[in-house]
């Protein structure tokens, strides 16, 4: 992982991780799980592009 | 309330957020090239992301729901206009900014102007976008967040505030532009899980997208405005602050993050590219970000918000605007504190990128030229971090004077109202001076103030008289903004004939800088190379704006399950993005 992008893409697991455990004990209806999950999922997608990102 | 998942969850966004920009700090501290530049190695999608996360500022969510809930989803053409210009940016100036190779917007006037008078804007300019500029933005992005903090808390926040813009401007001074990138990327994330998720959440409390839509349709019924059209309200009398925007304020009006040609922080971005290319897909991806991803979230809260709430629809502005903090309240625990968590994200992106930018201005522009020349690099950022957080002081300190969010944007917007065709035209026409800048600036201040003072002249009623014979629904802000550009546009063309040209060495060193195209003769013959402007540029220009404005649509349509033609609509913006690409291809960025 280049040395530069390493804290950006710790940031977005680091959000992706708390996001889906939030989803599991607080999330209400269907629509608000979706949601959550959808988005922990993007934001360690994300995260993933970012700490493969070339030079 | 919040509960102990909503504080752990905010907290834990603060340690990622600093964490990320204090990792920058001793990388930002070898020159002031890395600490204002990243080192001029930033790729499109970084630069790119970090302006739209700077121009997603904690009152936008606000005045995109008060722009809603007043005249629907159209009204919102106030800010949509900037497109025609942003597009113009991508095709015209990303790579231009980029080749110039100028540490800041204002260093541009020392490559492209000669004499006195350059040296005379130069400093001028520093001064005026470093610290009253920077401070009347600091100032209202900090009082919208002190207005969100009272609405969610329901206290005055103090504590919150000051020690929210204590660890901003902390890491901000130390960390540098890559700093602020690097945070923005994730501040960027979070603001816009945070808007999603409260839009989803509204949406389901008000009973539905065809909830909403009967309601947003009841109110259309009583009110006359239509308030689900994306459209222009074309084919009524047409209102003139409307046809300004349209038609003026996007190439005119010089304002912060949708300067024309770009300036300020996404001009510092672009300077900030690993290559002229990487400036354009990056100005690219900004404009497509800030127009088609951002807004739908924003627009459903307010819709849903006024289903909830259909009295809102005729409230005050400050009432309307309020909703949106509102809607928090529906949100279950423990996702509150993911949303006020989203909302300090974009405070926080905006504020890093409005201090950064105003330090290099006020040292690269001032304090090196004009004060101490030759120090060595360690000094130049150590004065760099200073000043980074005095601005911030003295912008919290406007932010306490400032009447209302709304008073600071009109008072910059007037200010340079006209100044907008000089910035473009410096670029492509070798007859534009120093003296053209100087007259523009002056013009435009001089006529906004006289308008302010004497709002009832003759000149404003006459103006105002003829436009509706004319058949336009008159309002005051068009009128001025359209005195404003005729003045400030027939003194700085008029001044530009009557004063001499630049330094003849001055502008062919500029000419082979830059490799412009356009209006550059003289110039060129002297050089004994012209560079031409291409027709691929004008084509890009149209697709650019056909994948934005299709782009817009079709997810517009989409989240309201208009399925077809939101297919439509994204399949048009899919193929204009397949032909743009083709263009932007065709064109060598590099100039050679």
């Amino acid at each position: 992982m280049k040395k530069e992008y390493r804290p950006m893409a710790l940031g977005f697991w680091g959000v992706a991780v708390p996001l889906a455990v939030f989803g599991i004990l607080f999330c209400r209806t269907a629509a608000e799980r979706v949601t959550v999950f959808l988005a922990a999922a993007i934001f360690f997608l994300v995260g993933t592009l970012i700490g493969r990102a070339k030079q | 309330m919040l509960g102990f998942a909503d504080w752990l969850f905010i907290a834990w966004y603060f340690v990622l957020s600093i964490g990320i920009g204090l990792y920058y700090s001793k990388k930002a501290g070898r020159s002031i090239s890395e600490y204002f530049l990243g080192g001029r190695s930033l790729p499109w999608w970084l630069l790119g992301t970090s302006m739209v996360a700077t121009s997603f500022s904690a009152d936008t969510p606000l005045a995109v729901t008060g722009i809603v809930m007043k005249d629907g989803v159209s009204g919102n053409w106030f800010w949509w206009n900037f497109m025609l210009g942003g597009a113009l940016t991508i095709l015209f100036f990303a790579h231009l900014w980029r080749r110039a190779g100028v540490m800041t917007e204002v260093e541009f006037i020392d490559i492209r102007y000669s004499g006195r008078p350059a040296k005379f804007l130069r400093g001028f300019k520093a001064l005026y976008l470093g610290v009253p500029i920077s401070c009347i933005t600091f100032g209202w992005v900090t009082l919208a967040m002190v207005k969100i903090i009272q609405a969610v808390f329901q206290t005055s926040a103090t504590t919150a505030m000051v020690v929210c813009l204590g660890l901003t401007v902390i890491y901000t001074a130390l960390s540098g532009l890559w700093g602020v990138v690097a945070t923005d990327m994730l501040l960027f994330g979070v603001a816009m899980l945070g808007s999603i998720i409260l839009a989803v959440v509204s949406v389901e409390k008000a009973g539905g997208i065809g909830a909403i839509t009967a309601a947003a349709t009841a109110v259309s019924a009583r009110t006359g405005k239509d308030y689900l059209s994306v459209f222009p309200p074309l084919g009524q009398a047409l209102p003139l602050a409307f046809f300004v925007a349209i038609f003026v304020q996007w190439w005119a009006v010089y304002y912060p993050g949708a300067e024309p040609g770009g300036g300020g922080w996404s001009a510092q971005r672009m300077l900030a590219a690993r290559n002229p290319r990487h400036a354009v897909l990056g100005t690219l991806w900004f404009n497509i970000a800030h127009y088609v991803i951002r807004p739908w979230p924003w627009i459903l809260t307010a819709l849903a918000a006024l289903a909830l709430f259909p009295a809102l629809a005729g409230a005050p502005a400050g009432v309307q605007e309020a909703a949106y903090p509102k809607m928090i309240a529906f949100l279950p625990r423990g996702i509150k504190g993911i949303v006020i968590a989203s909302l300090f994200a974009a405070f926080m992106s905006t504020i890093e990128s409005i201090v950064n930018l105003s330090g290099s201005f006020l040292l690269n522009d001032f304090y090196r030229p004009f004060i101490r020349r030759d120090a060595s690099e360690k000094h130049y950022v150590m004065v760099s971090r200073l000043l980074v957080v005095a601005v911030s002081l003295l912008g919290a300190g406007v932010s306490l004077i400032l009447g209302s969010v709304k008073m600071g944007w009109q008072v910059l917007m007037e200010l340079s109202a006209g100044i907008g065709l000089v910035l473009l035209l410096r670029w492509y026409w070798w007859r534009v001076s120093a003296w053209s800048e100087i007259s523009a600036l002056g013009a435009s201040a001089a006529t906004a103030v006289y308008l302010r003072k004497f709002p009832g002249s003759p000149l404003v009623a006459a103006l105002s008289s003829a436009l509706e014979r004319a058949g336009f629904k008159v309002d005051a802000w068009g009128v001025d903004i359209i005195l404003i550009v005729a003045v400030t546009t027939v003194v700085w063309i008029a001044v530009t004939f009557l004063t001499p040209p630049d330094d003849r060495d001055k502008l062919l060193s500029f000419y082979r800088r830059v490799r412009p195209g356009g209006f550059w003769g003289p110039v060129a013959r002297l050089n004994g190379r012209s560079y031409k402007l291409q027709a691929w540029p004008f084509l890009g220009w149209g697709l650019a704006l056909v994948l934005i404005l299709c782009s817009l649509f079709g997810v517009g349509r989409l989240v309201f399950a208009d399925w077809g033609r939101g297919a439509a609509y994204i399949a048009a913006g899919a193929a204009a993005a397949v032909l743009l690409s083709r263009v932007i291809n065709k064109i060598d960025w590099e100039g050679q």
